[in-house]
Order: C-alpha cells, then sequence, then structure tokens
C-alpha cells in the first residue's frame, strides 16, 4: 500500500485485503470459491450416484475405477479372458490373462496377439483390471421388481394431498384469527403456539398412541397420521399469521362494511393476496410427507399395502440389499424432493426468507 | 395489538361489547387449534405425566399401579441419563456453532453482488437439506463402508491417515452426525442470506466509501443487523438437537445420534417396553428443554438488537 491512497483515505480501517484489489479479483474469487464449496459439499451425493450405476461386481474390486464401469474382456482360444494392467520395466501393458498361475502367469497382448503368449512373474490376484466406462440401469429395474413403488408413491401422493388440503384450510384459519382479531389472554395463546413446537415428540407419544391403537383401533391405518393435520400446524400458522399482518389492513375493512364476515374476507380478499406463502406451505408439507418415516412405522407396519414411499424403502435396507442397490434406492427417493425444489426454486427460496425473517 | 385489527363499523354498539363479539369471533377461528391442542398436546402430556408415576409396562399391563415418584427417583440413580444428558448437551454444543457459522458463511457468500448465477447456486446448497433421511442414512452407510466405501479409499488413506471402521465405529457416528448437521443448514442459511439482502444498501456503501474491506464490513455491519435472524436459527437448531421440530423436518432416522436421550427414551419404549420409566424420561427431557429455551430467551434482549432492523 502506498502513502498516496493513505492519504487520499485517512479513515481506512486495517484490513486483510488489500482494497483495489478485492474491487478487480473479487468476482472470480468469489465464483470459484462457491463453485469450489458446492463440489466439496456435495461430494457424497457423486458416490450416491456413481455406486448406482454400477454392476455389483466393480464393487468388490478394490481397484476398480470410483466411476461406473466395466472390466474390458476379449475372445481368445474361444473363452473370454480379463484385461489386466500388467507393469513391466518398460511401463505398464494392458494384457489379457491366458495361464494363470500362483507366481507366474502367462499373458496375450490383444492388439498383437501373433507375439504370441508373454510371461510375467508375479501373482497376478494383485493387478488392477481394466475398465471401460459403462452404466448399469439394472440395478433400477431390479429394484422396481423387489419394492412396489407405484403403490408406495400412490400412498404417499394420496396422503399428501389429504393431508395438505386440510392443514391449509384449518392453518389459514387459525393464522387469520391470530393476525387480525384480539383474543382471550392476549399474546398468552400465540405463545402456547410457539410452545408446542417445542415439545419433545416422546412427550405426547404413549397416550397419543394408547389412544388411536387401543381405543380407537385404528392400527394399520393412515387416520391417526392424517387426523391431526385437520386441526391446523403450529408452524405454518406462525408463518401465515406473520405474511397476514404484512398485508395491508384497508380491502379486508371494506369488505367487511360491505357485510362479509370473517371467512368470507379470509377466502375472497386475504387468500388471493397470499399465494406465494401458500405455496411454500404446500412445499414444505410435500417434503415432510414425503420424508415421513416415524408415524408410518408407529401405525403402518403391519400393512404392507399402505406404506408411504421413505417408509418402504427403509424396510427395503432389511432385505440387505447390495451397495449398489442400496444407492440406487436412495436416489429414487431423493430425486422427487430435489426435482420439485428446482422446479419451484425461485419461488420457494424466496418465500422461505420472507416468512422467515420477518417477527 | 387494537391497530391492526379490524374495527367493526356500527359506532351505537358499546365499545366493550364490541370487543367481546371480537374476542369471541377471534375464538372461534382459532377453534380448531385449540381443539387439536387440547386432544393432541395437552391430554397426552398430562396422561404422559400420569403414566410416568405409574410401573406402567407394555408387557403386564393388568400389573399397573401408582408408585409415586420412584421412576424419576430412579431416573437420578440411572447413569445412563447422566451420560445421554452430557452426550446431548455435547452434540447441541458441537452441532449448533457449526451450523450457525457454516450458515453465516456461507449465506454472506451467496450474498455477493459479484456471485454468477445466485438464484441456481442458492438451491443447489439448499438441496441437501431437503432429502429425505432415508436416503441420507444409506448414503452416508455406503460412503463410510470400510471396503467399498470413499471415505477410506479416496480421502483419509491417500491422506495418510487411518481408515474409519463403518458407520457402526464411534468415530464414524460422530462424523457423520457433524457432517449431517452441515447437511442441514438450508433454511438458516436462507434466514441470514434473507437478513443480510434487508439491510439498507447505503449503510454498507457509506462503509465502502470509508475504505472498509469485505471482512470489516462483515464483522461490524452485517453481523449485528441480522443478530434477530441469528437468534431465530438459533432457536431452530437448538430444537432439532433436542429432538424437536424442525422447520423443515426430514424425518427422523438419525434421531439417534442426533440426540443420545431421544434415544434412550426410545430404547425404553420400544426394546424394554418399561413405559412408565419412559414417559417419566420424556418428562424431564421436556423440562430441560424447556430450561434451555427460558435461559436463550432470557439472554437474547442482551445481544439481538430488533430496533437496528429497517421494518
Amino acid at each position: 500500500m502506498t502513502t498516496s491512497t493513505r492519504d487520499r483515505r485517512p479513515l481506512a480501517p486495517q484490513r486483510l485485503v488489500p482494497l483495489q484489489l478485492w474491487e478487480r479479483f473479487g468476482t472470480l474469487l468469489v465464483n470459484v470459491l462457491v463453485i469450489g464449496l458446492l463440489i466439496v459439499y456435495l461430494f457424497p451425493m457423486v458416490y450416491m450416484v456413481a455406486t448406482s450405476l454400477m454392476a455389483s461386481q466393480q464393487l468388490g474390486d478394490r481397484y476398480a475405477p470410483p466411476y461406473p464401469a466395466q472390466p474390458v474382456t476379449i475372445e481368445y482360444e474361444g473363452k473370454t479372458r480379463k484385461l489386466l494392467q500388467v507393469p513391466f520395466e518398460d511401463g505398464v501393458r494392458e494384457l489379457a490373462l491366458v495361464k494363470p498361475g500362483p507366481r507366474a502367469s502367462e499373458f496375450i497382448d490383444p492388439e498383437h496377439p501373433e507375439e504370441g503368449l508373454i510371461p510375467w512373474q508375479g501373482s497376478w490376484r494383485a493387478l488392477p483390471g481394466v475398465y471401460r466406462f459403462h452404466l448399469t440401469w439394472d440395478n433400477f429395474s431390479t429394484l422396481f421388481k423387489s419394492v412396489r413403488f407405484p403403490e408406495m408413491i400412490r400412498n404417499t401422493l394420496l396422503a399428501g394431498l389429504i393431508t395438505t388440503v386440510a392443514v391449509l384450510v384449518s392453518s389459514l384459519i387459525v393464522a387469520y384469527g391470530f393476525a387480525r382479531y384480539p383474543l382471550p389472554g392476549g399474546n398468552l395463546l400465540f405463545f402456547v403456539l410457539i410452545a408446542t413446537l417445542l415439545i419433545p415428540e416422546k412427550v405426547t407419544l404413549i397416550p397419543t398412541y394408547f389412544f388411536f391403537v387401543r381405543v380407537l383401533n385404528w392400527n394399520g391405518s393412515w387416520l391417526p397420521i392424517v387426523l391431526p393435520f385437520f386441526f391446523g400446524s403450529a408452524l405454518y400458522i406462525f408463518l401465515l399469521r406473520q405474511n397476514f399482518r404484512s398485508i395491508p389492513i384497508e380491502i379486508e375493512e371494506a369488505a367487511m362494511l360491505d357485510g362479509a364476515g370473517p371467512l368470507r374476507t379470509l377466502f375472497s380478499v386475504v387468500i388471493p393476496q397470499s399465494w406465494p406463502v401458500i405455496i411454500t406451505i404446500t412445499l414444505l408439507n410435500f417434503f415432510f410427507i414425503w420424508n415421513e418415516t416415524r408415524q408410518a412405522a408407529l401405525y403402518l407396519s403391519t400393512r404392507r399395502d399402505l406404506v408411504p414411499v421413505s417408509f418402504g424403502i427403509q424396510n427395503f435396507q432389511s432385505l440387505s440389499p447390495t451397495q449398489n442397490l442400496l444407492q440406487a434406492s436412495a436416489l429414487i427417493i431423493l430425486l422427487v424432493p430435489i426435482l420439485v425444489l428446482l422446479l419451484t426454486q425461485k419461488h420457494f427460496m424466496r418465500n422461505l426468507v420472507i416468512t422467515g425473517t420477518e417477527r | 395489538m387494537t391497530t391492526s385489527t379490524v374495527p367493526l363499523p356500527p359506532a351505537t354498539q358499546p365499545k366493550q361489547r364490541r370487543i367481546d363479539r371480537r374476542k369471541l369471533t377471534g375464538t372461534l377461528l382459532i377453534s380448531p387449534w385449540l381443539i387439536g391442542l387440547l386432544l393432541f398436546k395437552l391430554l397426552p402430556i398430562l396422561a404422559s405425566l400420569g403414566i410416568s408415576f405409574t410401573n406402567f409396562h407394555m408387557l403386564n399391563p393388568g400389573e399397573t399401579r401408582f408408585t409415586g415418584l420412584d421412576n424419576y427417583v430412579r431416573l437420578l440413580h440411572d447413569e445412563t441419563v447422566g451420560y445421554v444428558v452430557f452426550q446431548t448437551i455435547a452434540m447441541a454444543l458441537t452441532s449448533i456453532p457449526l451450523q450457525l457459522v457454516a450458515s453465516i458463511g456461507l449465506a454472506a457468500i451467496l450474498a455477493s453482488r459479484r456471485l454468477k448465477w445466485p438464484g441456481f447456486l442458492r438451491t443447489m446448497f439448499f438441496v441437501p437439506s431437503i432429502i429425505p433421511s432415508v436416503a441420507i442414512l444409506f448414503m452416508w452407510f455406503g460412503f463410510l463402508d470400510p471396503n467399498t466405501g470413499w471415505l477410506n479409499r479416496f480421502i483419509l488413506e491417500p491422506l495418510g491417515l487411518m481408515g474409519t471402521g463403518g458407520i457402526y465405529s464411534d468415530a464414524a457416528r460422530r462424523l457423520v452426525f457433524s457432517l449431517n448437521s452441515l447437511w442441514a443448514i438450508g433454511p438458516g442459511m436462507l434466514i441470514m442470506l434473507g437478513a443480510m439482502q434487508g439491510i439498507p444498501r447505503e449503510i454498507e456503501e457509506s462503509a465502502r466509501v470509508d475504505g472498509a474491506g469485505p471482512f470489516y464490513r462483515l464483522f461490524s455491519i452485517t453481523l449485528p443487523m441480522i443478530s434477530p435472524a441469528i437468534f431465530f436459527a438459533l432457536v431452530i437448531n437448538l430444537i432439532s438437537a433436542f429432538g424437536g421440530v424442525l422447520l423443515l423436518d426430514r424425518g427422523n432416522v438419525f434421531s439417534g445420534s442426533q440426540s443420545p436421550f431421544d434415544d434412550y427414551i426410545s430404547h425404553q419404549m420400544f426394546s424394554q417396553f418399561d413405559l412408565g420409566y419412559a414417559t417419566a424420561l420424556a418428562w424431564a427431557f421436556l423440562v430441560l428443554v424447556l430450561l434451555v429455551i427460558i435461559f436463550l430467551f432470557s439472554t437474547s434482549r442482551k445481544w439481538v438488537h430488533y430496533e437496528d432492523l429497517g421494518r
């Protein structure tokens, strides 16, 4: 830093990066940094995608490449031979194994078979194989045969539809009450609403389970899972109330003057102005139902035909599938929420920001 | 607040009667939630408290009788309880600062106006927060597999470090837990990002003109101005660390590593079928969570600056 810049900016505080340098290279630096971070952040997903496209034999081979690939073989004297990477003094050659032996083996060069058998000292088992990039889609077809996807997806979508409609209608009405009307006890009920978010699930679990299963005999049914959605969700009520309070009240007052009741005002005036937050809540609820396993494990473990998709995949693990099948199953249930997020990103990302920060 | 409520027109109505009528309408509007609160929260919580004073056992419910404070006395002498409380707090103390620092740092970079494709990049960083925990569990299960997983093969062994012994080893569990907590920062990051974008541009510009570099601006302007968002994210992370409701609930396959106390309650419920003791543990947990939340809210006045936020 020269003295002249100091003279021009007498108030400049100590800095880590000289300002002019930052102005010039900052853009490049920020973008490289973010993309680098993203690659590291999502790296385990790369493993999942790659493994789900591998054949089982590649998993057992320590020397196999990390990308989905297939060992290269050739036909020689009527037999299929595996290509191995054989080290010689003048470099590594890709040769086909013809006569395997414990200490010495004989190979043939597939490019120059006329050279004849090439002897090599050492254990062929320690030699890495030759692999070429190849995608194995069999894992997915095996998976679709052993897991009843259409049924599970139908269950999940049906539950998603019912719970979303139920929770939206009830939460909208309750949130409108909280946003626009005085309530007995002042703000106390609103604090109770927030406090219910903090209650650990286990405290209510045993009595609720006994009530549903022993009293109402609702074992093996979606009813105990769906019913609470008809009474609103504290989180969604909170998000909706914040949103309603940010809407100017004048139009509602005009509707009230025209004789509209609170419900009519809510549905004809307030909701048309609240679509962004309603869509955000719909998405939140979709992700919630798609990922649901806990309640399903409690109430649906006796009914294989009713299970939702995440729980069905969780059960699939109990068959101890190979790693490539397991990763394929993970990839399938993860793809749907990611696609939904990517399709709605503009909406979802912006509205979660807005609904989250306003107090 | 009376200013934000809809005033009813007729001036002939006495004011008190009008307010009473509006209170009645409000109560009717929130009644679905009130009924749900009673049915699914208050009554079960009270029933739980009742069960916690008995020796209710799934295998012989006929022998259930009132045992007073026996379960709570047992809880105080249970060495495992001390251990899981310690573990839960230790995990919260490692994961929450990690999540907060990561989400603030990420939000600070993603809020940069120099960023190309900001929408796409923000969404990509959000992706891990919405995927089902089952998928995440399977993924870590494979990634950490001692033989075929990539962690040993491509990260630990090339660096000359000892490999982990698979997902069931202690080291791997801790690693999964911290990495998994980093994979849940999406909502926190979005909240911080929104708050950062809400900072009036003039403030930042004038600091820039005065010669403040990016790091100086972050610590002296951005952080104090987003303190309400930090507080909100802190509360969300805290609740999820204690096994409560998350902003984005991905289903809780990880409950075991998320909150050891919660895991111990599950063990007493589903493996030992000792429901009396399990509900006593759950009640103790509820009290613990409430104490932490009350502590947090009581200290928040000292460091959260609401009036500074341009609203």
